[in-house]
């Protein structure tokens, strides 16, 4: 809003045509040589000084009329000889000169008339600037000192940045008596915010307008950091030329980044008139090396603000940027705190949850609290667990990708997604500000937070699109239109504060811990998982071994002794029948435990099933049995399935033998087995006419050694069912029996219809899956 | 036909070694059976050295040899026989109460003959004795020139 420089006009910027035109005008304003301008405002005079003899070899035309003496560029003349003998400025400068003070600035009295007289060092040499002391200042200088001590005073209530600005405009509008004295403060793109403003009403009000960031280009801003202060006494000055032109030292332009006097571009004051100032002062707000805003002063009429109040508001503008910067940090640190409370507490919570993901979502408020967040999701292999209001799966699991393919390290935050990622566009609403954190560094895992979008209608001063127009001479020329224009601002959120990125990556840092000391305990489940097994193993081999050996004793003996004693009596041979029984039964038992133990074990050998062949093997096999003759046998197809072919004949075999064991006293036993193909797998069903079982016992069908019938009515282990329940999981599918009372029963199983990988058993988790495959 | 060659029993049950006995006498095999009852004696007879340095010459007709043995096992026992090349081809049956599938994989690795399993039922383990003793030690015929 202050200096937006000109195009090359070769009258006041000699060395433009050395720049190329640019193609844009824009670009033309980026390309301006602002810091060599050829030329100085004319409230003063400005010379060049070399070597200890202080020769003057440059300098403003008008230097000899402001010190009213007759001055050649020529090389002859030193400071002395310029000012005087009598005056200790020659001296003052050459100490200076030789300590490391970066600044000079005294007043002396040259022919009776008081000159401040600033001092700087350039490449080119010493830079001198003269400039006469305001009578009018002389009063007001005692009252300015006491204005700065009383806002200083009262700056300690001033809690907020908005406040301390309103009252550091309200400071600044006493100390200059400008018409108006705003604060600016710039967004990230560099445009400027009027965020307090105090005037006299003679111009009108830019407060909360808007200016785009082009009023006021890179290098100008560069500038605006380096020195912090310009005054502009009249827009519609002559610049006063530099004698002679070039600097004779290097053959180069006068640099004149950190001149006072330095004379601003045609453009900037072409932007004055249009604006309806005629005079202006600006002061930088420079924070950690950063330009935070201006104090920017605006005038109606012509007015000159003397050195000695121009230090003063300096010396304000430096106060301010140390206090708002103090306030944004306690803020800051304030918010820190908070933040870092709610991370604490849900943190504790994670730790009690059987997972941080359920834990995330049974701590809903923290968790969007801890960004104040509307909404959030945790992504872990392909699963989604959502808070709040957030997008639909599918388009998180596609952002998922997005930033996993950014190669994001700790942390992506944006305050427009769809800017950067075009699908963001439809979730716009609920996400057009996004924090991602990665939790993996293999795995697309991520916790995002996500920021509804915030329709804001900004006031822009002036319509931001037609802020440069070129005239027929293809001469830029600045926008001529202040009238405020008004903006819809969408598909933006509410920009994210630091506090609350740090938080983020806090967080971040307490889940990945949290993975790890997860895995961590998972491998030592796993080692624990194979020691119990491994015992398992060597429990199983000793039942193989030395258990059913006893048992077979036993029935050895019986038998033997049987044989011996041909003619027992008929009780004894009972005893001794019941003997042989008991341990063949036993034995039978340690046979069907140790198939069950290995069968968790040992691998599967998996190709495909012909169940059809399947079934006339387990017919052929049961022939023998006593108790299958007479059973009506109804066998519909039977597709093949993919399975380990000897343990699919078992689980089949034991179904089977089962409908012919418990209908053998139906009359007649009919049992039917057939298959039906469904989309992913084979239905296999076994149903009998037989004893059947009371739906109620169910569930316990298929646990080991659950019988739901007595013993002496129905010979077996029990194991059977379990054992084929076991084969069945194994396989993937699953098993359920329908039966009731004195009706029959039926089994039915599934198994994989082809190849596929193998089941994993995971949670069910509420939000949704990915497909994998 | 020259006398009937022992079958050497290898086993440390004493009910299993009467029980086989039995089986083995119900079978009416007449070839005498050597009792060793652990894996170091086994050998010994073998391999003719420590007590049975002085025995009779010739190698049994067959080994029925439990797997679960005192101080030298079974699938040492039989790795020991297997691989010696005087001895190698000695019909060995193991002869156990295991359904371990490892077990069985390196009784085979072993180059065992047949592994069978003990069944409970007396019947059953009469019959097998007593296929296993009609095979080996009578319908077997040995590789020639192998008693010398």
């Amino acid at each position: 809003m202050i200096t937006p420089p000109s195009p090359g006009d070769s009258s006041s910027a000699p060395t433009a045509s050395a720049v190329p035109v640019a193609p844009t005008a824009l670009d033309q304003c980026a390309q301006e040589p602002i810091r060599i301008p050829g030329g100085i405002q004319p409230h003063g005079a400005l010379g060049l000084f070399r070597g200890d003899e202080l020769t003057l070899v440059q300098g403003s035309a008008n230097l000899g009329n402001v010190l009213d003496r007759a001055i050649a560029f020529d090389g002859t003349q030193t400071l002395e000889t310029i000012v005087g003998a009598y005056a200790p400025l020659a001296g003052d400068v050459r100490r200076w000169a030789a300590s490391r003070e970066p600044g000079f600035l005294e007043q002396y009295v040259i022919d009776r008339r008081t000159f401040h007289v600033a001092g700087h060092r350039a490449a080119q040499g010493i830079l001198l600037e003269f400039e006469e002391f305001d009578e009018t200042e002389r009063g007001r200088s005692a009252t300015f000192y006491q204005l700065l001590r009383e806002f200083l005073d009262g700056s300690d209530g001033l809690k907020t940045v908005a406040a301390l600005c309103t009252g550091v405009a309200a400071q600044m509008q006493a100390l200059t008596r400008f018409n108006r004295v705003m604060i600016y403060r710039f967004d990230e793109d560099w445009n400027g915010t009027v965020i307090a403003e105090k005037g006299d009403g003679t111009l009108p009000s830019y407060l909360d307008l808007r200016f785009p960031a082009s009023d006021i280009p890179a290098q100008a801003r560069d500038l605006y950091r380096l020195n912090r202060l310009r005054l502009i006494p009249t827009a519609a000055y002559t610049p006063v030329p530099l004698a002679p032109a070039l600097c004779p030292v290097d053959g180069a332009p006068l640099d004149l980044s950190h001149a006072a006097l330095r004379s601003v571009s045609p453009v900037h004051l072409e932007y004055m008139r249009n604006m309806g100032t005629a005079a202006s002062m600006s002061i930088s707000i420079v924070i950690d090396g950063k330009l935070w805003g201006l104090i920017s002063c605006h005038h109606a009429q012509p007015r000159y603000v003397g050195p000695q109040i121009r230090a003063a508001c300096d010396f304000l503008g430096r106060i301010v940027a140390q206090q708002i910067s103090a306030r944004e940090r306690a803020a800051e640190a304030d918010e820190r705190l908070r933040l870092k409370g709610l991370e604490t507490e849900l943190v504790a919570r994670l730790a009690r949850a059987p997972g941080f993901q359920a834990g995330l979502v049974d701590s809903a408020t923290q968790w969007l609290a801890l960004t104040n967040s509307a909404g959030a999701a945790v992504v872990t292999d392909g699963i989604v667990l959502t808070a709040g209001k957030a997008p639909p799966i599918d388009s998180i699991l596609a952002l998922a990708d997005w930033v996993r393919a950014r190669g994001v390290d700790q942390i992506y935050a944006t305050g427009m997604l769809s800017a950067e990622w075009e699908p963001g566009r439809d979730i716009a609403k609920v996400a057009s500000g996004v924090i991602a954190v990665p939790i993996s560094r293999i795995h697309a895992s991520f916790i995002f937070w996500f920021r509804p979008e915030v329709v804001e209608t900004v006031t822009w001063g002036g319509d931001p699109r037609a802020d440069k127009a070129t005239d027929a001479a293809g001469r830029l020329h600045p926008r001529l239109s202040f009238e405020s224009w008004k903006q819809e601002v969408r598909l933006c959120a509410q920009p994210w504060h630091t506090a609350e990125l740090m938080s983020a990556t806090d967080f971040r840092s307490a889940i990945i811990n949290f993975v790890l000391q997860r895995a961590e305990e998972r491998a030592q489940l796993s080692e624990e998982l194979q020691r119990s097994n491994k015992e398992l193993e060597a429990f199983s081999y000793s039942i193989s071994h030395d258990l059913r050996a006893p048992f077979r004793h036993i029935a050895g003996y019986a038998e033997l002794l049987g044989e011996e004693e041909p003619d027992l009596k008929a009780l004894s041979r009972h005893y001794l029948d019941g003997i042989t029984a008991a341990a063949l039964s036993a034995g039978q038992l340690v046979d069907d435990l140790l198939h069950f133990s290995q069968l968790g074990r040992t691998s599967l050998k998996m190709s495909r099933v012909d169940m059809t062949k399947i079934m006339v093997e387990i017919r052929r096999s049961l022939e023998t049995d006593e108790r299958q003759k007479g059973v009506e046998w109804d066998i519909g197809s039977l597709p093949p399935a993919w399975g380990d072919p000897t343990l699919v004949r078992q689980a089949l075999f034991n179904l089977v033998e089962n409908a012919v064991k418990y209908s053998r006293d139906s009359t007649p036993p009919r049992i039917r087995v057939w298959g039906q193909e469904r989309s992913a797998d084979v239905i296999y069903s076994v149903e009998d006419n037989g004893v059947g079982f009371d739906m109620n016992y169910a569930n316990k069908l298929f646990q080991v050694f659950q019988r739901l019938h007595r013993q002496e009515d129905y010979e077996g282990t029990g194991i059977g069912l379990a054992l084929t329940k076991r084969i069945i999981d194994r396989h993937g599918g699953t098993l359920e029996a329908k039966g009731a009372v004195g009706q029959g029963a039926t089994f039915s199983f599934t198994l994989p219809k082809r190849q596929s990988h193998p089941v994993q058993a995971t949670q069910p988790l509420a939000g949704g899956n990915r497909d994998r495959t | 036909m020259t006398a009937l060659r022992p079958i050497l029993l290898v086993e440390d049950n004493p009910a299993d070694i009467e029980l086989t006995l039995a089986a083995l006498k119900k079978a009416q095999l007449a070839n005498e059976v050597v009792i060793a009852r652990d894996g170091a004696e086994a050998l010994d007879y073998l391999f003719s050295e420590g007590r049975f340095a002085n025995r009779e010459p010739g190698l049994p007709a067959v080994v029925l040899l439990d797997l679960k043995l005192p101080k030298v096992d079974g699938l040492e026992v039989l790795e020991r026989v297997k691989s010696h090349p005087k001895y190698r081809t000695t019909p060995i049956v193991m002869l156990t109460s295991s359904r371990e599938e490892s077990d069985v994989v390196r009784s085979y690795q072993y180059g065992v003959n047949s592994f069978v399993v003990k069944p409970v039922d007396f019947k059953a383990f009469y019959e097998a004795i007593r296929d296993l003793g009609m095979f080996w030690a009578v319908l077997n015929e040995p590789v020639p020139g192998e008693l010398a």
